[in-house]
């Protein structure tokens, strides 16, 4: 039975590791700490899951628990926070794409997203995920018209840093 | 192009370049321990609760309870033995209650909220231990005081030393007795303060964050 649900669960996890993978871009700057996240995330959303009733999709029910590990469960271990942050390289446009002054714009928005705090990174990822103000306010617990003025500020406030 | 455009068009073209972790993997990374904050939050209270249990077990023994009961007012000191027991269970199923209710799948308010209830339970348990012991520090001065026959020799012979000398001994006592209640309160609030500060402080800014974006009407 337990071997049942645990096939079942990582079989779910295996097919939607993207999302895991992206709240880690968002939260972190270096392999290990990625590394590190998400392992703890998929441990919440394991523990949690015998709590998952399938009225939600699974996909929803993660951003919601990836979500709430990387701001307020996880606790940065010692060595992340001492090791130095990695130019994030597997993020580059495609070779293709390549054009340097878009590369460039792009590798400071990155840098600016990177200095927000943990909620407005939170809202731009969700927001990054296309999701409406309806499910930003449900997963945060504010309300729809507080998320999206907080949304409008944190606009303003990337313009104002990138363009300072 | 407007910057969060171009955020948004180059973060949905990079989904294919994350890492890939296959089935086994996910097993492996499933199999490992949480290192999440309510886990220590739950070490660290359920240590709490052994080392005060520990240190009330180590007051009361026997010996002492004979002993206190042939002092006057002695029952007073039974009762608070037994009403400190009930205490304790009373705590410990308010902390487990609040523990288990602690839910990954609510919203992150309500998790945060959760998590600084089972910590506000823990730091209640903790205050209620120190009153305890610094209320008990002057009254068992009093009590030996008053009744123990070797203390009240040793008082009638100061006295007979000298008019002052009864007045200093209760003044170097009292001074004493302060003393240790300030040591030890100090000592214990500084060790919480470091490991609750440490533990909770990015919980506490990001609570601060979402209440303040909450009161944005």
């Amino acid at each position: 039975m337990r071997q049942d649900i645990e096939h079942n669960f990582v079989e779910l996890l295996q097919k939607h590791q993207n999302i895991v993978h992206k709240i880690c871009r968002i939260y972190t700057d270096n392999d290990h700490a990625h590394n590190d996240l998400f392992q703890e995330i998929s441990i919440q959303l394991w523990k949690a899951f015998p709590k998952f009733r399938g009225d939600s999709k699974f996909s929803t029910w993660m951003y919601r628990v990836g979500l709430n590990t990387a701001i307020t469960l996880y606790r940065k271990s010692l060595r992340n926070i001492k090791s130095q942050p990695i130019e994030s390289v597997a993020y580059k446009l495609s070779h293709e794409d390549y054009d340097d002054t878009k590369d460039q714009q792009l590798k400071l928005i990155y840098e600016a997203v990177k200095k927000l705090n943990d909620i407005d990174k939170g809202i731009i990822f969700l927001y990054l995920e296309s999701k409406n103000y309806k499910e930003i306010s449900d997963t945060l617990g504010i309300s729809e018209v507080n998320a999206r003025v907080r949304m409008n500020r944190i606009k303003t406030k990337l313009k104002t840093q990138l363009n300072a | 192009m407007d910057e969060l455009e171009l955020l948004k068009k180059d973060w949905e073209k990079s989904t294919k370049k994350y890492p890939n972790l296959s089935k086994e993997d996910i097993y492996g990374v499933i199999s490992k321990r949480s290192s999440s904050i309510v886990k220590w939050i739950f070490i660290i209270s359920i240590l709490e609760f052994i080392l005060w249990t520990a240190l009330s077990f180590f007051g009361d023994s026997n010996q002492v309870l004979e002993k206190i009961q042939t002092y006057d007012y002695g029952f007073i000191y039974y009762a608070v033995f037994v009403i400190s027991y009930i205490v304790i269970f009373v705590f410990m199923y308010l902390f487990y209650n609040n523990y288990r209710n602690i839910a990954v799948t609510e919203n992150t308010k309500v998790l945060m909220e959760q998590i600084l209830k089972t910590r506000k339970t823990v730091k209640q348990y903790v205050i209620y231990n120190l009153s305890m012991m610094v209320l008990s520090i002057p009254m068992g001065v009093m009590m030996e005081l008053s009744n123990n026959i070797e203390t009240q020799t040793l008082l009638s012979d100061i006295e007979s030393k000298g008019d002052n000398n009864l007045f200093i001994f209760y003044l170097i006592i009292i001074i004493v007795s302060i003393l240790a209640i300030v040591v030890v309160v100090a000592l214990f609030l500084g060790f919480y303060y470091l490991i609750y500060g440490l533990l909770l402080k990015r919980l506490k800014k990001n609570y601060k964050e979402l209440k303040t974006i909450s009161n944005l009407d």
